[in-house]
């Protein structure tokens, strides 16, 4: 059922063997880079006064503001936020999924609540709860990832859960119960190494849910006023009015948010598939 | 089957004490006192006092939400800061225009959806399967106000189709109203439907991917049913139920989705609403906002069990 972590050479070239596998890996790197390496080589953005509301030119690659500041410089800078958001806020949402998860799946006690509690997560209106969360805690790139992260472990746990009962349910785990491994022993050590390659198509689907709620929240006004982000940039587009306009503001950090998002589910669907040759998608 | 329907009757009203509890101890606390955020400047202590009493803030916490829950059950969802109306008298005469506007992107997006999913199933690793998959995965991607953004660019301001925002036309009366809501509405709606439907598709060719292969598909085929008879009749009635479920769990995305393109089309739901609050840091308008917009969802999705439950027979033994 599910295939160990390492990565033998006929997986890797059943995750990276088609273009769409190579190419969103390489976009991801692409990114990563960006977030760390971008704002050292680019400058800050400031408001220049001169050149306000300039389509992309060989100065300005992506165009100007309203304050004549570079919207290049403003995607470069929001990289680094609205990555660093989504990592953080979907590694806070793996580790608690994957331990609600676990727990349902092996302590058959605790499960109706977890699985009550992972449905009741799963249908209620998250976005605009997460608007009245971080309108009370104060909007910053902290209180972003907390709030993404505390409400984003619905899904993994689901998916961690049903997994974890197949292999809770296999002749090992109870030779493992027999010579007296307790509870979170087992869970531990012979669900979670079980559960892992599930965990890394995880962290990359919830990385990409939360970078679109990221720029959701920030889009909303909810972001840190003081660094960039690419839902900034287009709520300054929104409130300056020229969203009809200045097309160049919109269309590039919308662009950034389409191909993080996209590389990132695509990779996981593409290392989900390289575990099972049957089921290949996209 | 009753059974069933209660377990679901129950489930949904779990869902929103939930909701409803969350926000309560979300309120109590993260701000302090809440009396210090209802009126700006100076406040004597007797003041304080006076209004603490009037909230029912000098009780001990659980009866404070007893008190609470009781008010919500009488409709009291508390009076917004900026606007002192009642919450639930401003939340109700935006939440029209938010279900039209969500209520007919959800139409859409299955309308759209189930010739995408079929197509792609039958047509199985054919170009056809590729081009529903690439779509249904970018579809997921999509962040809905770029995509409202663009459409509002293109056909609103460019192409000057439709208008870049609103939800009618005050002056227009009769069938001009419904044809002027209607134009309204295209752009916003359509923003919606384009990030649904890609989930949707793909859910929907899976479930088509299983049933093709079952054993009833192959004797309708036998039976000489035609293979457009056999895809269309038999096979996707009960493809769709799954796909019916889906679109239940996606309704709370459903909604997000209606809070940020009301934003840039100046829709007048409770999305913008929302915006407009946040702005104000109007704490109890966005409370009650959540509050209604989860029972909202709730009991959408309670309709969905319920059409399911009706369409399937195997789910009422």
């Amino acid at each position: 059922m599910t295939a160990p972590l390492v990565v033998t050479r006929a997986r890797r070239r059943r995750a990276f063997g088609s273009p769409s596998g190579y190419l969103s890996v390489a976009l991801l790197l692409l990114f990563a880079l960006t977030a760390v390496f971008g704002p050292m080589l680019v400058d800050k953005p400031r408001g220049l006064g001169a050149d306000i509301l300039q389509s992309p030119s060989a100065q300005h690659w992506f165009g100007t503001d309203d304050l004549g500041q570079d919207v290049f410089a403003q995607v470069i800078w929001g990289t680094r936020i609205s990555m660093a958001v989504g990592v953080a806020a979907s590694l806070i949402a793996i580790v608690i999924g994957t331990a609600l998860g676990l727990l349902g799946a092996y302590v058959k006690r605790l499960d109706p609540f977890i699985s009550t509690l992972v449905d009741v997560m799963l249908s209620l209106p998250l976005l605009p709860l997460m608007i009245l969360v971080t309108a009370l805690v104060g909007a910053s790139a902290t209180s972003l990832i907390v709030v993404i992260g505390l409400l984003s472990w619905a899904e993994v746990a689901r998916l961690i859960r049903s997994n974890g009962m197949v292999v809770a349910s296999m002749p090992y785990i109870d030779g493992a119960k027999v010579l007296g491994a307790g509870p979170l022993r087992i869970i531990g050590t012979e669900l979670l190494p079980a559960v892992s390659p599930l965990i890394v198509v995880s962290v990359l689907l919830t990385a990409a849910r939360a970078v679109i709620s990221e720029a959701g929240l920030s889009f909303l006004g909810m972001g840190d006023p003081s660094s960039w982000s690419w839902g900034r940039i287009l709520l300054n587009a929104q409130r300056s009015g020229v969203i009809a306009t200045a097309w160049w503001q919109t269309l590039f950090p919308s662009l950034a948010i389409l191909l993080l998002v996209l590389s990132a589910t695509i990779a996981g669907i593409r290392y989900n598939d390289s575990r099972d040759p049957r089921t290949r998608g996209v | 089957m009753l059974s069933y329907v209660a377990k679901k009757v129950a489930r949904a009203v779990i869902t929103i004490w939930m909701a409803v509890t969350i926000t309560f101890f979300l309120l109590r606390i993260l701000p302090a006192d809440p009396t210090l955020l209802v009126v700006e400047g100076d406040m004597t202590p007797e003041m304080q006092a006076a209004l603490r009493e009037q909230y029912g803030l000098d009780k001990p916490l659980l009866v404070q939400y007893g008190l609470y829950l009781g008010e919500l059950l009488r409709g009291n969802l508390g009076v917004s800061f900026r606007q002192l109306v009642p919450v639930l008298d401003i939340l109700l005469s935006r939440l029209p225009w938010t279900l039209l506007l969500a209520g007919s992107a959800f139409a859409l997006t299955v309308l759209i959806g189930i010739p995408l999913g079929v197509y792609a199933a039958v047509g199985r690793g054919k170009l056809v399967d590729k081009v529903v998959q690439f779509l249904g995965v970018t579809s997921n991607a999509l962040f809905v106000p770029s995509v409202a953004i663009l459409l509002l660019v293109v056909f609103g301001a460019q192409l000057g189709w439709f208008p870049i925002g609103g939800a009618i036309d005050p002056r227009t009366r009769g069938a001009e109203a419904y044809a002027s809501l209607l134009h309204h509405l295209a752009l916003p709606l359509l923003s919606l439907a384009l990030v649904q439907v890609g989930p949707y598709a793909l859910t929907l060719r899976t479930n088509m991917l299983e049933v093709l292969g079952e054993d009833y598909i192959k004797s309708a085929r036998s039976r000489g049913f035609t293979p457009r008879r056999t895809v269309w009749r038999h096979a996707l009635r009960n493809a769709i139920l799954p796909a019916l479920t889906l679109m239940g769990l996606q309704l709370g995305t459903l909604i997000g989705g209606a809070v940020l393109t009301e934003t840039i089309f100046a829709y007048p739901g409770v999305g913008r609403l929302i915006y407009e609050a946040v702005q104000q840091l109007d704490y109890p308008l966005l409370q009650g906002a959540f509050v209604l917009l989860a029972i909202t969802v709730v009991a959408a999705n309670l309709i969905t069990d319920m059409v399911a439950l009706a369409l399937n027979p195997r789910i009422r033994s």
